[in-house]
């Protein structure tokens, strides 16, 4: 009995620290990012980096000295990098990852999910807002006003497919999905998911808040070593879980391993070419894109799927 | 207006100051005109913008060395092919200029680079801070002057002692 | 109540080192929010002295130190001061070596029009376009480097001539490439004036009517984009252009876009120009001979940079060292602009506008004299260099 209670405490221990949460979803993200690196590269006519690059750099700023700047507060300098990365772990226990079925599910848990995921641009403005560097802290006014332009239609966007399945539980429309390609009845929907997630990541062109040209590195110019190290891996896993999301929801399920890898990566080839083909948008012109464009595409679709789903009863 | 339009309207405008200018004209697309106070400078220039004649193209200074006691602070104005050359003579010690600023924004850099490096004081500069110099170079040291050496101004730059 | 007045502004310095300079300028930005009230500029990061330096070395010496202005438009420079001491010598260079040095000046000219339009397209975000016209110019930077050896700083001139003689292979391989660029050029043209991203950062921006452009005193593409007729190859040409006529190219939007738009066309122009002189190349000789002193007088040189007009006052007291050299680089007269435009615009817009100039502040900062080569007399030893840091940095500290 007691060994039967410790034998299920190892396999979730194992579960969130190894796989298919913790280290192997660290692992996914830094091969995410460097696909991406690489394509974007080669569309670009460059070389690009090799395939341990992303881990390299990150093994390296870890080993490196984190300078805490003067005149901040030092436990939130440290802690929020922590905090943004534990987010997206967290979410991760929700999210089908790699054709499992999540470790968690209840009612409502898609909700909860796009929160953990936002923990991170909202760290990433606090962390910049927390330092007297004058790129930080207009980094961080643009990030937190990406946060508020992207995030309504980007949840919005998510909630199409939860009303077409008529449920809030990620594995429940994941359900619901496998069988149809909700790209084909939500294609307006479709788009703004995957510019969300682009605006979500700060990629270009939506990366005014960190356009090096103008504040350095914005939100994040005083960071270095372990903090830079764990902002970034946290923004490889966001990467990951937002493009299973969009995956999963739209593109037909996700519950065979060898269909989630395919179709994650397509959503990041998409993803590449979208970053390859742009000039920046400044941060007015991409909040009036989200405003505009964005959550008007979203409620037409919406409007289409009441009117069709009026239709059919 | 082209070159020597621009050439005969600017003697026409300088004809009005004839008693106190000295005009030559030392390649066929030049003219050089020497003014005898610098008073005349503003209302000669006004004169040219007032007949749009061309734009300023460069202030130069010149060092006549210790010996001469004079520098020459030189305006070039050029339309087309014709460069106008307005010429001061002032002397080294208390050198000064009156401001073009007020009449052509655009020379407001010349002129401050015309104060650091050769310790003329433009009067009427609305920014008169450094443009090329570091902020904790030595007062009084203008390395264009003739009188500063090369080598010796490298050894002290080095040495810290500017 | 005393009311309590808070101040929303605060300032942005850009530079002296800053991911959108690729050369140390500093300019102080004061934001409101996003918006732009206030751009002071502080020059003089790049100061190597070189118009002292002039003063003390001989008139061949003195082509490579002005050469060195500025690693982009080095050929330009030098051909400014070789025009001006011809002058005052009086010495008649062959027609063969005026065709080169033209030739040459084109080929810079596109090189650096080039490079400005992938550094342009990195201020805006667009990497893409940075990456393809940087590997294009490399294009350019071959056939000079067959030409002269070197893919910047060709040192093509001398007093009297020129130094490197093109043969018809080379012209073939230059057919080529400015065939291949061509091509290239038209695409460029395309994206800049239909991308609808890249349109909205610059339709409209920093935009500078004629007579602000007029009073400001811009010169090079930065006027004519404003359609202000100043280019001195067309106006009082020099050297080959008297038979190598150059069509002016104008724009009267003045905005970023127009920026754009003139300095790509001027690269179609360039290209017209260099076919026209490899087909109608003069023969004879490569230079003439020189006098080793140089008679008394003044002269003015006028030339036509990539980024505007070059301004040389040379005067000559007749030995074999220049009494002064003047040097009035385009990139100072466009500066001020820079500072006046930047008012106004977001944040975001003043990388646009600082690098809409084309500006070059190695170009920009030439004058004092700090820097020595090594060997000479007396150069700047290490120790001497650390000496020197050390005492900085003490005295920043008190």
């Amino acid at each position: 009995m007691a060994s039967d209670i410790i034998k299920d405490l190892l396999v979730s221990l194992a579960a969130i620290l190894f796989f298919p949460g913790g280290l192997f979803l660290l692992l996914c993200g830094l091969l995410y990012e460097w696909i991406d690196r690489k394509l974007l590269a080669q569309l670009q006519n460059r070389i690009g980096p090799r395939w341990f690059q992303p881990l390299a750099d990150v093994i390296k700023l870890l080993a490196k000295e984190e300078v805490v700047p003067e005149e901040v507060d030092a436990r939130l300098f440290i802690g929020l990098p922590i905090v943004a990365l534990a987010g997206g772990l967290t979410a991760a226990l929700y999210v089908p990852f790699a054709g499992l079925a999540p470790s968690h599910s209840f009612n409502g848990d898609l909700i909860v999910t796009i929160y953990l995921l936002s923990l991170l641009s909202l760290c990433l403005g606090l962390a910049g807002s927390n330092t007297l560097d004058r790129f930080s802290l207009v980094g961080a006014t643009r990030t937190l006003t990406q946060l508020f332009s992207y995030e309504a239609p980007f949840l919005l966007a998510l909630l199409g497919p939860a009303f077409a399945a008529g449920s809030w539980q990620i594995q429940e429309i994941a359900t619901y999905t496998e069988t149809r390609w909700l790209l084909l009845s939500q294609p307006l929907g479709f788009l703004v998911a995957v510019i969300g997630l682009m605006g979500k990541l700060e990629l270009p062109p939506l990366d005014a808040p960190e356009a090096e040209t103008e504040i350095v590195a914005g939100a994040l110019t005083e960071y270095s070593g372990r903090g830079l190290a764990i902002f970034r891996l946290s923004k490889g896993v966001t990467l990951i879980l937002g493009l299973t999301l969009i995956a999963a929801f739209y593109l037909g399920g996700v519950s065979n391993p060898a269909f989630f890898f395919l179709k994650t990566i397509a959503l990041l080839l998409i993803i590449v070419g979208l970053k390859a083909l742009f000039a920046r948008l400044r941060i007015d012109q991409s909040v009036g894109l989200w405003w505009r464009y964005g959550t008007l595409l979203v409620l037409i679709q919406w409007l289409g799927m009441f009117l069709w789903g009026g239709v059919m009863t | 207006m082209n070159t020597d339009e621009a050439l005969t309207i600017a003697r026409q405008v300088v004809e009005g100051w004839a008693w106190k200018t000295e005009t030559s004209q030392p390649e066929p697309y030049r003219l050089d005109v020497r003014l005898a106070s610098k008073e005349d400078l503003i209302p000669i220039i006004v004169a040219f913008r007032v007949k749009r004649m061309g734009y300023l193209a460069a202030i130069t200074g010149l060092d006549l060395g210790p010996e001469d006691g004079h520098l020459e602070v030189l305006y070039h104005f050029c339309t087309a092919a014709a460069v106008i050359t307005l010429r001061l003579s002032i002397p080294r010690e208390q050198a000064s200029v009156p401001s073009l600023c007020s009449v052509i924004p655009s020379a407001e850099a010349f002129e401050r680079e015309l104060s650091e490096m050769f310790g003329v004081e433009v009067e009427g500069l609305p920014n008169p801070m450094r443009l090329y110099l570091p902020d904790d170079w030595s007062e009084g040291v203008y390395p264009l002057r003739k009188d500063v050496d090369e080598m010796a101004l490298t050894s002290q730059v080095v040495m810290g002692e500017i | 109540m005393e009311k309590v007045q808070t101040s929303r502004s605060f300032t942005v310095p850009i530079g002296p080192q800053h991911p959108a300079l690729k050369e140390p300028e500093h300019f102080l930005i004061t934001v409101d929010g996003e918006i732009v009230t206030k751009a002071v500029v502080r020059l003089g990061y790049a100061h190597r002295g070189v118009e002292k330096a002039t003063e003390s070395r001989n008139w061949v010496q003195n082509i490579y130190i002005l050469e060195r202005i500025c690693g982009i438009c080095s050929h330009i420079h030098a051909t400014a001061y070789c025009l001006g001491v011809e002058k005052l010598a009086g010495v008649e260079v062959p027609p063969r070596a005026q065709a080169i040095r033209v030739l040459v000046a084109e080929m810079e000219r596109i090189h650096s029009h080039l490079l400005w339009l992938g550094v342009a397209a990195h201020e805006a975000g667009f990497d893409t376009l940075f990456m393809y016209s940087w590997r294009d110019r490399e294009t350019i930077m071959d056939l000079l480097e067959s030409l002269s050896g070197n893919r910047v700083n060709y040192s093509v001139n001398l007093l009297g001539g020129v130094k490197f003689d093109v043969d018809d292979e080379l012209a073939r391989l230059i057919y080529d490439g400015i065939d291949f660029l061509e091509k290239r050029t038209q695409h460029y043209l395309d994206v800049v004036t239909s991308d609808a991203m890249f349109l909205q950062r610059t339709r409209g921006i920093g935009t500078m009517t004629r007579s602000q452009a007029d009073v400001l005193g811009t010169v090079g593409p930065t006027a004519r984009a404003s359609n202000v007729y100043r280019d001195i190859r067309v106006e009082a040409p020099y050297g080959a252009y008297g038979d190598f006529p150059v069509k002016i190219v104008l724009d009267e939007r003045g905005d970023l876009e127009a920026r754009f738009v003139v300095r790509i066309k001027e690269l179609f122009e360039s290209y017209r120009v260099i076919r026209e002189i490899l087909d109608n190349l003069p023969a004879g000789e490569l230079s003439t001979r020189m006098p080793r002193r140089i008679q008394e007088g003044e002269t003015v040189s006028r030339v036509e940079a990539p980024r505007g007009e070059l301004f040389y006052f040379i005067k000559s007291n007749g030995t074999d060292t220049p009494e002064r050299i003047k040097v009035r680089t385009p990139t100072i007269c466009n500066m001020m602009s820079v500072v006046k435009l930047a008012v106004g615009h977001q944040l975001a817009d003043v990388p646009m506008i600082v690098v809409g100039i084309d500006p070059c502040f190695s170009c920009n900062d030439r004058m004092t004299v700090v820097d020595r080569g090594q060997g000479q007399r007396q150069g700047w030893t290490w120790e001497a260099l650390r000496r020197y840091g050390i005492r900085h940095y003490q005295r920043l500290a008190r």
